[in-house]
Formats: structure tokens, C-alpha cells, sequence
């Protein structure tokens, strides 16, 4: 066998929808109509942004992201110099050429080097009006959150300072509820793929994850619900060579998956900005905390990027996701120039090692295809994996 | 990993320092200063070598660190990039170090001062520290280097979080990170902080930041009395000297030296011609080649707005925590490794009128995304000013990144132009 192959064989409807939003993005009908209704859109830059604070205001809050397929980034490295790295030009190239030119406020995090300068050369660049900062602390302690919670505040005063109105509990609770409905259902989707031949695979998956945050969540939970019952009445399954598992930098390209899945492995499991670490974990109100700070919480609880301290929390939860969907071998995808996953990944192959899953590194440029060397690379490493197999 | 112990390194940094001591003494009228500052290394570096023969506690700790701290509780401080650039500086070989880091399986993209770092840790080529202290004062890069080392060299460690932004609320975090580090340090070394040494260190900070600033003041003079790449000196003692009683007598010598100098209306170099900015940290390895060359053609480095550019703020020795705390938003390059705002601009924007600037020289490290991001935008600035910037891309630490004739040739040709104005 040289690639999965599929049981039921039923074409997805409502996944082709997901596909047509990404296909547009970021100029996408939807989002060109709602803001023509006189509507407001924000952009973020990194998952640390509290998308519910954005959302309560009554902004769509939808992500920034760079192209999804290889291409020249003249203009963005122009402006972030060559050794940034190629996720941020690719936002920055798209948002100077006006690609973004709706958006009417963008906010980022002190995550890590690349988006912050992502966000100063915006500020300085591309005239969105709104801009706000938040810091983002790397550590999980009470201080940490006392921190975090006080940025998410200040935030939240920026923004009504800005739209010159409050921001009400009452409407925070409504978006709070909404987006842990989308947690909830994106957790359905990943469930599927534990199961031993998988009704989608990890491509389709990541075309539904991007439309997660490029479209009003209002429509995507509904779209995403009637997926789930047509993929369950469908009778699609998968038969592939080998479980694997991504982890890395940020990822939005289908494609790439699918170069991996179009030789036989399938990806019934990642660890990306753009995956898992965006839909784990709820917002978990309780009386103790206002909807803000639980808001807060939820974002730096959540699962960790590479930039928190200590990593072993991110390690611990890479395993055990790699237990959970029962991973043959784990695909290390780091773009170029994306240090805190570069640093971690010698110790990362080690705790994997530590689990008898191989690992194979793979050094990317964003919106990769994935073909070439990475396609040889990959083939040996399925080879390798079903050699363990026997 | 194991670990050999060998520190050929150090040994290495600290042949060359008495060497060029000596050189330096065996010149007739050399200034006193130059004996000082070769002096502090020789001593710092010493005093890293024996530390384990000596029973002395090590605290390694990455670039802007409060290493004050450690100098509070009487333990060894090892600072970690600045060993990395030495070894370069008095060296110039550094590939055993690098390659070994990409055997451990760091990217190259890592920046050669911390793949070289734990190089050197693995290689046994730096001493095993008792502890690892690292933080995210700068960029990813010292952000992730901590926890590797401490693998490495099996040793504990402790991460401190400096927010990005200095809002009393960030400051008042900081101040709380350091309070535990202190705690972390005294539980691994069984020594307490002594306060009023620590007062007394803030209190020497506070007048090294002061004299540094005078020293900034005489650097406005035409000609310059400072030498073309002098401030990497002001930079290390900034680096492996805050508040000791070694870095106050240097840094009062110098300013005695150059005030001097100004008095005579000498100037650092013999025909000033070129009166430059400089926007990040030149080539450890081209160091002697620069100053050469700048003396060759009348080129002199008279001010570096996120080097020696202190912000504005006084310490208060009576807070020490906080005072350090402060002290690590006031650093010149805090301002441009943390938000990219009118305070980092407006700090280009006035160093180029007070110091009359003619042109402006940024070293691009390419291992250094952080500053490599703020060359368009620092431009832009400089140029909206009538003043030319040259980008010279380049390594830190790495000789192969760039030969001293590419290096040359593009100085001659940004000369040549500074001259057709």
C-alpha cells in the first residue's frame, strides 16, 4: 500500500464548504458581507489572544494568517529581514498588499519573537486602526494569572474606550458559551480519528480548523454539527500504513497533510497553534472568578505553546495525546527561524524516544507542500515505521 | 550528555587578557583605564576558573540577567553569551562549540551565542554551573536556552518571566520573579542574600548608570574623545560588573580620561571625519579590524541608542528588588527588544541630533531575528532624517558568516558616499 485508502468513499458536502471559505480567505464573501453591513472585524495574531473579550464587544475576532501554499516573500522580508521567520512575513506581506484592508483593529501577544515583531512593523505599517499588545507571561503560578487577568482588563478597557461603549458580563457569558461550543465540537471531531480506521483524515481535519477562525462561529458550529452527522452517516474510513501525530510551528496548509497521507500515513493527531492548542480546553466559569478571569485563565492554562516554562507541561500533553490516538510515530514540522520549538525538540524526540515513538524532524518553510525531499523524507520514515511493525 | 570538565575556554580568555594587559601596560602613555578593564576580565574570568577548587557556589546566567543578585549572596556569576562572544573575541574559533551544539540537535537558526553555549556545556568547555538562571530579558533564544543547559550539566535551574511591557503592574511581577529567585538561589546554595550588600550594590549601579551617562555627554563633543568601538567595553563591564566597586573606579578613570582629552580638543581618532551610529553589536571577531579601519578613515562610533543609551530613572538602594526590577526596563536595549513604540524611535531620532550624527552602521546579525526585524523600520527613521544607514550582514560570534574584505569593502564604499555629502 502506497497511500491510505478509504472505506464508504461518500464526498462531504459541508466539508467543501469549509474548504470554499479557505480557498477565499482572507477576502471571503462572508467576511466582506458582514463588515459591508457596517460591522466591525479584528484580527489576532497568536492563540494567547482572548478571542470571547473581542467577540463580547460584538467584533468578529477572526486569525491573521500568511498564504497557504508556497510563494515569494519579497515584501515581507523586506520589512522582517530574511531570518524571520516565514509565517510572520508571509502576515505581514499579505497585510501590506491590503489583503486586510477590512480589518478594523488588530491585537496581538507577547508570545514570542516573530509575532511580536509581526504586530510592531503592523502598528507601524498597515493602517488598521485599533492596535493593542497584551503580555503574555510564561509561566503558570497564581502570579502568572493575577498578571494575565490584569492584561485581559486592561484589554478589555482599551476596546470599550475605543467603541465607546462597555463591554457587559451578560454578552461575555453569551460568547463564552458559543466558543466553548466550538471547543466541544471540534473535540467530537478529533474524537473520530481515535477510532482504528478514521472517518476523516487529518487534511479534511485541518480545513475545517482553519475555517474555525476565518468565519462568525454562529455559522461555523451549525456547519460543523451537520458535518459531524454527515461524516457519521457517511461510512468513510481509512486504512493507512501508519498512526502519526504533528507537532511544531504553526500550520495552515492542508496540503502539506495531505502529501503525507497521499503516501499511506495518516495524521490522526497533532500539536499546532492552529489545532489542538486552539480548541483544548474550555473556558470553566464558576463562582469564584468574574467571566474575565476565567476567560484568562482558560487562555493560560490552555495547552501550552512552546514559549511557557516549564516545557515539560507541553511535553506531558504531546504524550499523552500520542497514547490517546495511538500514534506510531510523531512528525516534527518547525519552520525556519521558529526558535522555542527548535530548542525544544532535542528534548521532545528524547521523552518520545522514552515511549519507543520515533520522531522525524522536518525543517519547513511556512505554507510548504510538503513535496521533494520532504515527500522522500517521509516515505522512509512510514517505511521505517511499518518495518517496526512487523 | 555527559559532561567533560575541561575549561580551555576560560583558560583561553584568560591568557589573552594578561596578554593584552601587558601589551597595553608596555605602550607608552596608555590610559589607565585600558589596564582596568583587561584587569576585571582577567579577575572575572580567574575567579570563574577556580571556582570549584575554591568551594565557591557558580550561577550561570543568560544576557541581562540581574546577575547584581548573585553578587549580593557572594556567588560565582558566569554569564553565559558574554563567555560565548569571548571565547570568539579572544579566540576567533569557535566551531568546535557550534558543531557541537547542532550534534545536540539545535537548529542552525538558533543564534550562534546559544547553540555555541550548550556546545560549551556539553563539551565541558565552560565549567558545570551549581545552577542555571536564564530568562526571557531579550528574545526566544535565552527565553529557551535554560532548560537544555540544565539537562546538560544536570544541574537545577530557574526561569525568571519578565513581562513584556513596563507597566507598575509588570515592574511589581518582575520585583515578585526575583523575590523567588532569591529563595531558589538560597535553597541550592545554602547562603543567604545579604541586604545591604545588596543595597550598596544598587546603590553602585545607580552611579554606574550615571557615569555612563556623563561618559554619553563627552561622546557629543567634536571630535569624540571615545574610541570607534569603545562602547563594547561599556557594554561588558554592563554586563559582568553591575555595582561592583572595580566597574565605578573604570568608568570614573575613563570619564577622568576623556574629560581630559576634551579639554585638550583631542579627539579618539586623529582626523574625525565620519561620526556614525551604531545599531547593534558588531562581529566579536572583526573587533580589531573595525577599530582599525575606523582609525584608517577618521570613523568613529560617538553613540548607540540601545547599547549605551541608559533610559530614563534613578534606583533606589533602599528597594533593591524593585530597583533591580526597574533597572531591567531601563537597559538601552530594552527598548528595542521589547515593544517597538515612539519611545524606540524617538531614542534613534534623538541621539542623531545630540550627537550629530553622519550616518548610521547596523550589524545585522543574522542569528538575531529580534533586532534583524527593526532594520527597516530604523532606517526608515534614519533616513526621513537625510542620514544614510549601511546594513552589514554578519555573526556575532561565527567568522564564517563574513570575511573582513567583504566587511571592508562595504565600509570603503559607505565611506566614500558619507563623503560625497
Amino acid at each position: 500500500m502506497t497511500n491510505t485508502s478509504k472505506t464508504g468513499n461518500v464526498r462531504l458536502e459541508w466539508l467543501d464548504k469549509f474548504r470554499e471559505i479557505n480557498r477565499s480567505f482572507p477576502r471571503t464573501e462572508q467576511l466582506l458581507d458582514y463588515k459591508n453591513s457596517g460591522r466591525k472585524i479584528f484580527g489576532w495574531l497568536c492563540t494567547y489572544v482572548p478571542e470571547e473579550i473581542i467577540h463580547a464587544a460584538g467584533i468578529l475576532p477572526i486569525r491573521i494568517s500568511g498564504y497557504s501554499h508556497e510563494t515569494d516573500l519579497d515584501d515581507g522580508t523586506a520589512y522582517l529581514y530574511v531570518n524571520n521567520c516565514s509565517f510572520s512575513r508571509s502576515c505581514l506581506q499579505l497585510g501590506l498588499k491590503g489583503e486586510y484592508d477590512f480589518l478594523d483593529g488588530v491585537v496581538g501577544g507577547s508570545t514570542c519573537d516573530g509575532a511580536r515583531r509581526l504586530f510592531d512593523l503592523w502598528r507601524n505599517y498597515i493602517g488598521t486602526p485599533f492596535h493593542h499588545v497584551l503580555t503574555i507571561p510564561r509561566k503558570y503560578t497564581e502570579r502568572a494569572h493575577s498578571l494575565y487577568h490584569y492584561e485581559v482588563e486592561e484589554f478589555t478597557r482599551h476596546l470599550e474606550e475605543f467603541l465607546g461603549t462597555e463591554i457587559p458580563d451578560e454578552a461575555l457569558l453569551e460568547s463564552i458559551k458559543l466558543y466553548n461550543e466550538t471547543r466541544q465540537l471540534l473535540e467530537r471531531l478529533y474524537d473520530l480519528r481515535k477510532r482504528d480506521n478514521p472517518p476523516v483524515t487529518g487534511a479534511e481535519t485541518m480545513e475545517v480548523l482553519n475555517a474555525s477562525y476565518r468565519m462568525p462561529k454562529e455559522i461555523f458550529n451549525e456547519w460543523l454539527r451537520n458535518l459531524l452527522e454527515e461524516i457519521e452517516a457517511s461510512g468513510n474510513a481509512y486504512e493507512y500504513r501508519a498512526r502519526l501525530m504533528l507537532v511544531g510551528s504553526v500550520l495552515t496548509n492542508a496540503e502539506f497533510i495531505k502529501s503525507i497521507e497521499d503516501q499511506g500515513g495518516i495524521v490522526v493527531t497533532d500539536e499546532l497553534c492552529t489545532s489542538t492548542r486552539y480548541w483544548t480546553d474550555q473556558v470553566v466559569l464558576d463562582d469564584s472568578r468574574s467571566p474575565r478571569e476565567s476567560v484568562a485563565r482558560r487562555y493560560l492554562n490552555n495547552f501550552p505553546c512552546a514559549r511557557m516554562y516549564p516545557s515539560d507541561e507541553r511535553f506531558d500533553r504531546i504524550m499523552a495525546f500520542a497514547r490517546d490516538y495511538k500514534v506510531d510515530g510523531v512528525i516534527s514540522q518547525i519552520v525556519r527561524y521558529c526558535v522555542p520549538y527548535s530548542h525544544d525538540l532535542p528534548l521532545l524526540t528524547k521523552k518520545l524516544k522514552g515511549m519507543n515513538i520515533p520522531v522525524l524532524a522536518l525543517d519547513v518553510e511556512y505554507g510548504t507542500s510538503g513535496s521533494g525531499q520532504i515527500a522522500t523524507r517521509v516515505q522512509a520514515f512510514l517505511e521505517m515505521l511499518e518495518g517496526r511493525k512487523k | 550528555m555527559t559532561t567533560v570538565q575541561d575549561t580551555n575556554k576560560l583558560k583561553s580568555i584568560v591568557r589573552a587578557c594578561r596578554l593584552i594587559q601587558r601589551m597595553i601596560v608596555a605602550e607608552p602613555g596608555h590610559r589607565r583605564s585600558q589596564v582596568l578593564y583587561y584587569d576585571m576580565l582577567t579577575k572575572y574570568f580567574t575567579r570563574l576558573l577556580d571556582a570549584h577548587e575554591n568551594g565557591d557556589f557558580v550561577a550561570a546566567h543568560t544576557v541581562f540577567f540581574p546577575s547584581e543578585l548573585i553578587y549580593g549572596m557572594d556567588l560565582v556569576p558566569m554569564h553565559t553569551e558574554t563567555s560565548t562572544w569571548m571565547t570568539a573575541l579572544f579566540t576567533g574559533e569557535c566551531s568546535d562549540i557550534l558543531t557541537e551544539g547542532s550534534t545536540l540537535g539545535l537548529a542552525s537558526e538558533i543564534c550562534t551565542p546559544n547553540r555555541g553555549l550548550a556546545g560549551a556545556f556539553s563539551l565541558g568547555a565552560l565549567p558545570r554551573p551549581d545552577v542555571m538562571l536564564w530568562s526571557n530579558m531579550v528574545c526566544d533564544n535565552t527565553a529557551k536556552s535554560g532548560e537544555l543547559i540544565m539537562e546538560i550539566c544536570d544541574c537545577p535551574g530557574f526561569f525568571i518571566d519578565r513581562p513584556f511591557k513596563d507597566s507598575p503592574r509588570e515592574i511589581e511581577y518582575l520585583t515578585g520573579e526575583l523575590g523567588d529567585m532569591v529563595t531558589f538561589l538560597e535553597e541550592q546554595s545554602g547562603k543567604k542574600m545579604d541586604w545591604d550588600r545588596m543595597s550598596e550594590i544598587v546603590e553602585r549601579m545607580d552611579r554606574q548608570i550615571e557615569l555612563v551617562r556623563q561618559i554619553n555627554e563627552l561622546r557629543k563633543n567634536v571630535p569624540t574623545p571615545f574610541s570607534p568601538i569603545g562602547f563594547l567595553d561599556l557594554v561588558t563591564i554592563d554586563y559582568l560588573f553591575p555595582g561592583q566597586p572595580e566597574a565605578i573606579e573604570y568608568l570614573e578613570t575613563l570619564l577622568g580620561e576623556l574629560n581630559e582629552m576634551v579639554s585638550q580638543g583631542k579627539g579618539a581618532v586623529e582626523d574625525e571625519r565620519f561620526r556614525l551610529m551604531t545599531l547593534f553589536i558588531p562581529p566579536m571577531y572583526l573587533v580589531n579590524f573595525l577599530e582599525k579601519i575606523c582609525g584608517e578613515y577618521g570613523a568613529v562610533s560617538v553613540i548607540e541608542p540601545f547599547f549605551t543609551y541608559w533610559g530614563e530613572g534613578r534606583l533606589d538602594p533602599a528597594k533593591p528588588l524593585e530597583s533591580s526590577a526597574l533597572k531591567s526596563y531601563m537597559i538601552p536595549e530594552m527598548r528595542m527588544y521589547g515593544p517597538l513604540d515612539e519611545r524606540a524611535l524617538n531614542s534613534i531620532t534623538d541621539c542623531a541630533e545630540q550627537y550629530k550624527v553622519d550616518g548610521a552602521i547596523y550589524f545585522a546579525d543574522v542569528g538575531c531575528r529580534h533586532s534583524c526585524a527593526t532594520i527597516k523600520i530604523f532606517k526608515d527613521t534614519l533616513n526621513d532624517m537625510d542620514i544614510p544607514v549601511l546594513t552589514l550582514d554578519c555573526d556575532v560570534v561565527d567568522h564564517t558568516a563574513t570575511s573582513e574584505e567583504e566587511v571592508k569593502e562595504k565600509l570603503e564604499r559607505f565611506f566614500e558616499l558619507l563623503e560625497d555629502r
